[in-house]
């Protein structure tokens, strides 16, 4: 075999070796794409740690650990955070946030960010997670091709690591999936059938948990809502740098509520149309331009019939009986 | 025309004036409606017309030499017949086709040769309406049998027919002798009639066969001169043949209309011909007509040939023409105006035959009494005194009848696609047409019956094996059972000069039955009511005459006594096998030996065992569900009064393959999905994440009133859904399992209509990102398929199955043709209710399906003949769909081809009355519903299943049509049933999340793990094991373009998985995200890099990298474990 080039663009490839498992008996190789850690908005961290792209669906961090520790020996590796985890407590976090939607609009208009204290940003995500509904899985899965970011435990294990991957290729000797013997395995919960039960299981959670949850989000929700409409009282009151004042739900008379207002816009549409049906064919000429317009219309479909039957011409076999 | 001599003929019956009557309507109203059609009509001539300089090259030059060799034949005297065919026979070492019987060696009448008189052409070739896709090309010749060598007394006891066979003996020696280098020459039967052979000459072909050139034969048919028998003597009411009956004086009394009308046909060619060229002069239209009229015949397998009904195009022309005929009557003027269009008057035809059934009242044309009751169809034409319809049986005049009523309401309905169902569908196969087809072996040995009249006594049983099934299924007083009932005879075929006709006495009939739905599943015949009078007592004799000892008297409700047949089968099809039977036997005596008579058709039901008994199980599941719904209203502590409960799974519809309830023992409980709205409420929050959550706490709500309700009978689960977008807080998030301890289970999601108008408001909103904006709308659709469309779809399909008894197991059977070829992941299930909808109420050129196997079929046909990429789906289930929406339909499936061409993102177009949108039921979570290769495959699949239908006929394998092939698949994936029956049934107090203890109960003895749970009853399935494990992997590689891998799987007892690479993800440069496992391709890309990072060369092109495979199924085995037994990989 041709041995596979060490590096692509600034990552450098990790070959790792996956052991056959009954169902496919054959030794694959994975190849993971490793780079020191240089995000956008950079953290403190960034030093010590590194960035993994295309990540097997199967890892969890004692997968990944177990791989470090191949490399550069034990006590190096801190921690790893996945890129769909990342992703989708963002967005939970968003979703939670973005109730109630009254307010954050109010803000996001006038330009202005809420006030976030450290204290209460870690206040906030307490309460979300508390919150948070329950996995139905017992184990979750990368989705394929996304990335990690693996914590070292400082800058020099992140030069080791690069330099043992370099090594890899020259040795041929691919870091095993899991640890050698796979020692991983007993340790994270199972796939396959134990999981599917799982999922089974998880699907169904015990009622009290639910229901705190559920309660844990009510009560946020409660708090939010009124903190919205505190800033909503507030914005009422105050002209902005034009001098306008904007306008907002919750004036002196009770708030029209959605539904009325559509329910008002739908009585509008019919007494708009019932108004209409009145008018037609009310003079002659109306009677005549409508007749005119039928004959038209006639024509017109005419000639798209026309064009259609070219069409169907085109296509050779329509006009053939078949045998 | 003008007015004055523009008279009405009489047309001889009162179902014939009304079909007059509605002829000018059905023509005049042509132009208007059917445009389409009209223009398509047009096309069609073009497209079928035969350019006859090349078709039938040197067919003139053909003739010309017949006619110069048969008038070189030298006249002799006359000869005793014996003697001179001797003589022949000997002499050219040819057979003369003598008619059974042929003439005993005493006879001594004599036989003479001398010139024709007349030769002339004449069919189709001569008016020019032969059609390119003919089955077979002939050019007529006729030839004149000289007068002198007739007599007058010759039209009786076949005198007439043993002198044209000698006639033809003669001339057959003779080309024989002058043409052998010209072509072949053989005998054969016109129109399958015995009565008169006639020689045909197929010409060889010279060296390279010229494109467009046909393979025609040229036939040569002798008949008599005009006026040499009297005509008053040849009524159809007249006995001709007296030998032939024997000397048994009663037989002989009886009348033989076929031998006559045979007769009369002899001298009709010139007449008619002369009538045909009169009509083509006043009529421009005619010949187009009947060009039309040829098509719509042959694609119904109907034609001349007595095999092929007797009714072809020449009885279409002559009937037209007929109409067409200003007559000599008194009274007012043509049935039919020249100046019609041919489009108004194949319209016109159409009508005509549909109100006009020939065998069951005779139909006469001109002015004539026929004097005598015939058996037969007949329509007479009175000028020229002949039964056009003499070569017709009843069953045949039934099909034309059946065939014609059905075009016609095609015809009237100006919605549907008029054209290509009339003209371009095949429409004669066996297994589209008839729900039951039965082979019965006639053996001419066994058969001591003296044969009345000369059609042969293979037709004469078989008249007779129709007159009884037909009084047995047909019958009006006890409710007809069958629809219709054809028999297909064996077609004669052509023989050589030097042989004497096949005398085959073992033939095969094949019987097909189209069954009446409504009345077949019947299994107690009420007959006649005895009573004292002697009015019911004969009726009561008669019944028991026809039905033996299966009549017995029983008493019915209101004190009724009737006589009475009770049947034992079941099901529709073995009903009407048991009747066949058993009726058959009575009247035959046939059926006792074990391949007399074989039925087929039932192998369908078999495949997924339907039983006439499975209607009553899904009414069962559905008064549960009634049962169900009015627990949850009688609820008293609901905060909201609930408007509907509505149930939306294919169980609740008649629509699952299997039926509800048939698994509980081996899984977890299944519950039938529902949703639940309730009064219009301001209590819900103004947000989407916090109506999802108050949902939450409503359902427990729901679930905790049902269990206190209901103590000891109701267990309630709260489950979570697993989604499968990204967004969770959006969307839905659980639902409420509710288990009877009686069995069934349910599965409730409430609907929150603040929920659609947040979601409207947002997809609408300018203000956010176009993302949010395009998940918002995402999830609307989700929402209104959830609780709008699924919902109603779910009442329209119950209401269908109620009025189509067949509706039910077609989709059923049409949905495990799906799942069979590994297709039903990609397909939602109400998309395969609306194809199999669809054929019903949509059924043209037939009427709606009677049966599953017939509506399978026919939805295949229509599978295959669907052009997605243009024609969108529409099933009119109100049956009133304005033509503008139709049109503002097809607009929209245009737009859509407009904006996204390569179909990425719509690809099949359905549209229903409710829900004209045209993607709902093809779209789900903003991803088509199969995307476009997996709907290809879908057409190259029923194409396939089509052509087998069509190549095997009578013999079809059902079970061929649900043979999948896996070769195409890149990969297999074989999953262990055991493994999947394991995951099947899970207990609440099951420890699974730890690993060590999940290695450790491994371990254990199975009695300690069974005890944990026992007395426990295991969690509903939140869905089938496979399906969680596919959408979990199709969650994590990605759906659509960007998957490496599209899984194909069945139904859930397919075991076996088909996968193909994604061949768009080819080759490509590395980058952060490629969605997919990627490897470096060796040697690929550029010059490799020295040293590690930071040494960079500028012109380095970049390295390519392409998709681990390998890498990806072994994920795939790590994530399936033990679920998945074996990764196949087919092709590297």
């Amino acid at each position: 075999m041709a041995p596979s080039p060490q590096t692509i663009g600034e990552f450098s490839v990790l070959p790792i070796s996956i052991p056959p498992v009954p169902s496919f008996p054959r030794n694959v190789v994975h190849y993971l794409y490793v780079r020191r850690n240089a995000p956008k908005i950079p953290t403190a961290n960034d030093s010590r740690s590194l960035f993994l792209a295309n990540v097997p669906v199967d890892s969890t961090e004692l997968h990944l650990r177990a791989l470090f520790a191949s490399l550069v020996g034990a006590g190096r590796f801190e921690s790893a955070s996945f890129e769909d985890e990342r992703k989708e407590a963002e967005a939970v976090a968003a979703a939670l946030d973005a109730a109630p939607a009254q307010a954050v609009r109010l803000l996001a208009a006038h330009g202005k960010k809420r006030k976030r204290e450290d204290q209460e940003a870690a206040e906030r995500a307490e309460e979300e997670a508390a919150a948070r509904l329950p996995s139905t899985w017992s184990r979750p899965l990368r989705k394929s091709g996304s990335t990690a970011v693996v914590l070292l435990a400082d800058e020099k294990s992140v030069q080791q690591v690069l330099k043992a991957i370099a090594k890899v290729h020259k040795s041929k000797k691919y870091p095993t999936w899991g640890g050698d013997g796979n020692i991983v395995a007993e340790r994270v919960p199972q796939l396959g059938s134990v999981w599917l039960k799982a999922h089974n299981q998880l699907s169904y959670p015990d009622r009290d948990q639910l229901q705190a949850a559920v309660d844990a989000f009510s009560t946020m929700f409660a708090r939010r809502e009124r903190e919205a409409a505190e800033i909503a009282k507030r914005l009422r009151n105050e002209p902005d740098e034009d001098g306008f004042v904007t306008v907002t739900r919750g004036g002196r008379s009770a708030p029209a509520s959605t539904k009325e207002a559509e329910e008002a816009k739908k009585k509008m549409i019919e007494k708009a149309e019932k108004k209409k049906q009145e008018m037609t064919d009310f003079y002659r000429f109306q009677m005549r331009e409508r007749k005119k317009a039928e004959q038209e219309e006639l024509v017109k479909r005419f000639a798209e019939d026309r064009q259609k039957l070219d069409a169907m011409r085109q296509k050779r076999g329509k006009f053939v009986p078949e045998a | 025309m003008e007015p004055g001599s523009a008279k009405r003929r009489k047309i001889g019956h009162s179902r014939g004036e009304s079909a007059v009557g509605n002829i000018d309507a059905a023509a005049s109203s042509g132009l208007s409606r059917g445009r389409a059609f009209i223009l398509e009509a047009e096309e069609l001539l073009d497209e079928v017309k035969l350019d006859y300089a090349t078709a039938l090259e040197g067919v003139d030059s053909l003739l010309h030499k017949i006619k110069g060799s048969i008038e070189a034949i030298e006249a002799h005297d006359a000869l005793q017949i014996a003697e001179a065919a001797t003589k022949l026979e000997k002499k050219h070492k040819i057979q003369i086709p003598f008619p059974e019987p042929r003439p005993s060696d005493k006879s001594n009448y004599k036989v003479a040769f001398a010139k024709p008189t007349q030769f002339n052409v004449v069919g189709s070739y001569v008016s020019k309406t032969m059609i390119k896709a003919q089955k077979s090309h002939a050019v007529d010749m006729v030839v004149v049998i000289p007068g002198e060598t007739l007599q007058e007394k010759d039209y009786l006891d076949l005198r007439y027919f043993y002198k044209r066979a000698y006639f033809l003996g003669v001339v057959a020696a003779a080309l024989q002798k002058d043409l052998a280098e010209d072509g072949e020459l053989s005998y054969e039967y016109l129109n399958g009639n015995s009565l008169s052979p006639i020689l045909t000459l197929k010409p060889k072909v010279e060296g390279e066969k010229k494109e467009g050139r046909l393979d025609y034969r040229v036939r040569i048919i002798p008949c008599a001169p005009d006026n040499i028998f009297p005509k008053s003597k040849l009524h159809l009411g007249a006995t001709l043949v007296r030998k032939a009956g024997g000397d048994d004086s009663k037989a002989a009394a009886k009348p033989t209309p076929f031998y006559n009308s045979t007769l009369v046909s002899e001298y009709c060619f010139f007449p008619y011909l002369k009538l045909l060229r009169q009509t083509e002069k006043k009529c421009a239209a005619f010949k187009k007509a009947c060009i039309l009229g040829r098509v719509w015949l042959q694609q119904r397998g109907l034609g001349s040939d007595m095999a092929d009904g007797g009714f072809g195009h020449f009885e279409w022309a002559v009937l037209l023409a007929l109409l067409l005929q200003s007559g000599d009557n008194t009274r007012g003027h043509a049935p039919l105006s020249t100046s019609l269009s041919a489009t108004q008057l194949f319209k016109a035809m159409v009508q005509f035959l549909s109100v006009t059934n020939l065998s069951e009242k005779p139909c006469v044309l001109g002015t004539a009494t026929l004097e005598s009751e015939t058996a037969g169809p007949v329509l007479f034409d009175a000028v020229r005194g002949l039964n056009v319809a003499f070569k017709m049986s009843n069953w045949s005049a039934a099909k034309l009848h059946q065939h014609a009523k059905w075009t016609r309401s095609l015809l009237n309905d100006s919605t549907a696609d008029q054209f290509t169902p009339t003209f371009i569908l095949k429409a004669d196969l066996p297994w589209q047409n008839y729900d039951l087809i039965a082979h019965l072996n006639y053996d001419g040995k066994q058969d001591k019956t003296q044969p009345s009249d000369c059609r042969g006594r293979l037709w004469e049983y078989s008249d007779k094996v129709h007159r009884v099934l037909k009084r047995a299924l047909q019958d009006e007083e006890l409710g007809e059972r069958a629809r219709s009932i054809h028999i297909q005879l064996p077609k004669s075929s052509s023989w050589d000069l030097t042989k004497k006709p096949s005398t085959k006495q073992n033939h095969t009939i094949e019987i097909g039955v189209l069954f009446n739905a409504a009345n077949m599943t019947r299994t107690v015949d009420r007959g006649p009511a005895a009573g004292p009078s002697n009015e019911e007592k004969e009726e009561c004799a008669r019944f028991q005459r026809f039905w033996g000892e299966k009549s017995e008297l029983r008493r019915f409700e209101g004190d009724s006594i009737r006589e009475t047949l009770i049947w034992t089968s079941t099901s529709p099809f073995d009903l009407c096998e048991e009747i066949m039977r058993y009726i058959l036997k009575l009247h035959l005596r046939v059926g006792y030996l074990e391949d007399e008579l074989v039925f087929h058709g039932d192998g369908f039901s078999d495949l997924i065992s339907l039983k006439p008994t499975d209607t009553s199980v899904f009414n069962a599941a559905r008064k549960a569900f009634s049962s169900f719904e009015k627990d949850i209203r009688n609820l008293d502590d609901m905060p909201l009064h609930v408007r509907q409960i509505a149930p939306i799974c294919p169980e609740l519809r008649h629509a699952s393959v299997k039926v509800p309830f048939s698994t509980v023992s081996k899984t977890g409980p299944r519950p039938l999905e529902c949703v639940i709205s309730f009064e219009a409420s301001g209590k819900w929050p103004e947000s989407i994440v916090a109506i999802q959550r108050t949902k939450i706490a409503f359902l427990r709500m729901i679930g905790d009133l049902l269990e206190r309700s209901k103590p000891g009978e109701v267990r309630s689960y709260v489950g979570l859904e697993s989604s499968t977008t990204t967004n969770t807080e959006l969307e839905n998030l659980a639902y409420l399992d509710i288990i009877y301890e009686s069995g069934p289970a349910f599965r409730l999601r409430i609907h929150s209509d603040l929920e659609e108008a947040l979601l409207t408001r947002q997809s609408h909103d300018k203000t956010i990102d176009q993302h949010h904006r395009h998940q918002a709308s995402v999830l609307l659709s989700n929402f209104r398929r959830l609780y709008y469309h699924l919902p109603l779809h779910t009442q329209s399909i119950n209401t269908f199955a109620t009025r189509f008894p067949a509706f039910s197991p077609t989709i059923r059977l049409l949905k495990h043709w799906f799942s069979s070829h590994k297709l039903s992941s990609h397909f939602t299930q109400d998309f395969i209710e609306l194809v199999a909808l669809q054929v019903f109420l949509s059924p043209y050129p037939w009427d709606a399906p009677s049966s599953p196997s017939v509506g399978l079929l026919r939805a295949l046909l229509f599978l295959s003949r669907w052009d997605w990429r243009s024609e969108p789906l529409i099933v009119d289930t109100n049956g009133d769909m304005p033509s503008s929406e139709r049109s503002a339909i097809t607009t929209r499936l245009e737009a859509w081809r407009k904006i996204d061409p390569l179909m990425n993102h719509t690809v099949l177009f359905v549209a229903t009355a409710q829900e004209s949108s045209g993607v709902a039921y093809t779209t789900i979570n903003g991803v088509a519903q199969p995307s476009k290769v997996v709907a290809a495959r879908m057409t190259a699949l029923a194409k396939t299943a089509c052509r087998v239908i069509r190549e095997e006929g009578v013999d079809l394998d059902a079970r061929r049509l649900f043979v999948p092939s896996t070769k195409e698949y890149d990969v297999l994936l074989h999953l262990s049933s055991k493994a999947l029956k394991a995951v099947g049934k899970v207990y609440p107090s099951e420890d699974l999340s730890n690993p060590s203890a999940a290695a450790a109960a491994k371990g254990q003895s199975k009695y300690k793990n069974l005890s944990s749970t026992a007395g426990e009853d295991a969690l509903p399935l939140p869905s089938s094991p496979i399906d969680s494990f596919f959408s979990k992997l199709e969650q994590i590689y990605g759906t659509g373009s960007s998957a490496p891998l599209v899984f194909f799987r069945g139904g859930e007892d397919e075991k076996v998985v088909g996968a193909i690479w994604n061949p768009t993800l080819g080759r490509r440069v590395f980058k952060v995200n490629l969605g997919t496992s990627y490897k470096p391709v060796v040697g690929g890309g550029g010059k490799k890099r020295k040293g590690g990072d930071g040494d960079e060369k500028e012109e380095e092109e970049e390295q390519l990298v392409e998709v681990n495979r390998e890498g990806i199924l072994s994920e795939i085995a790590r994530v399936g474990g033990e679920v998945v037994e074996r990764v196949e990989v087919q092709r590297e």
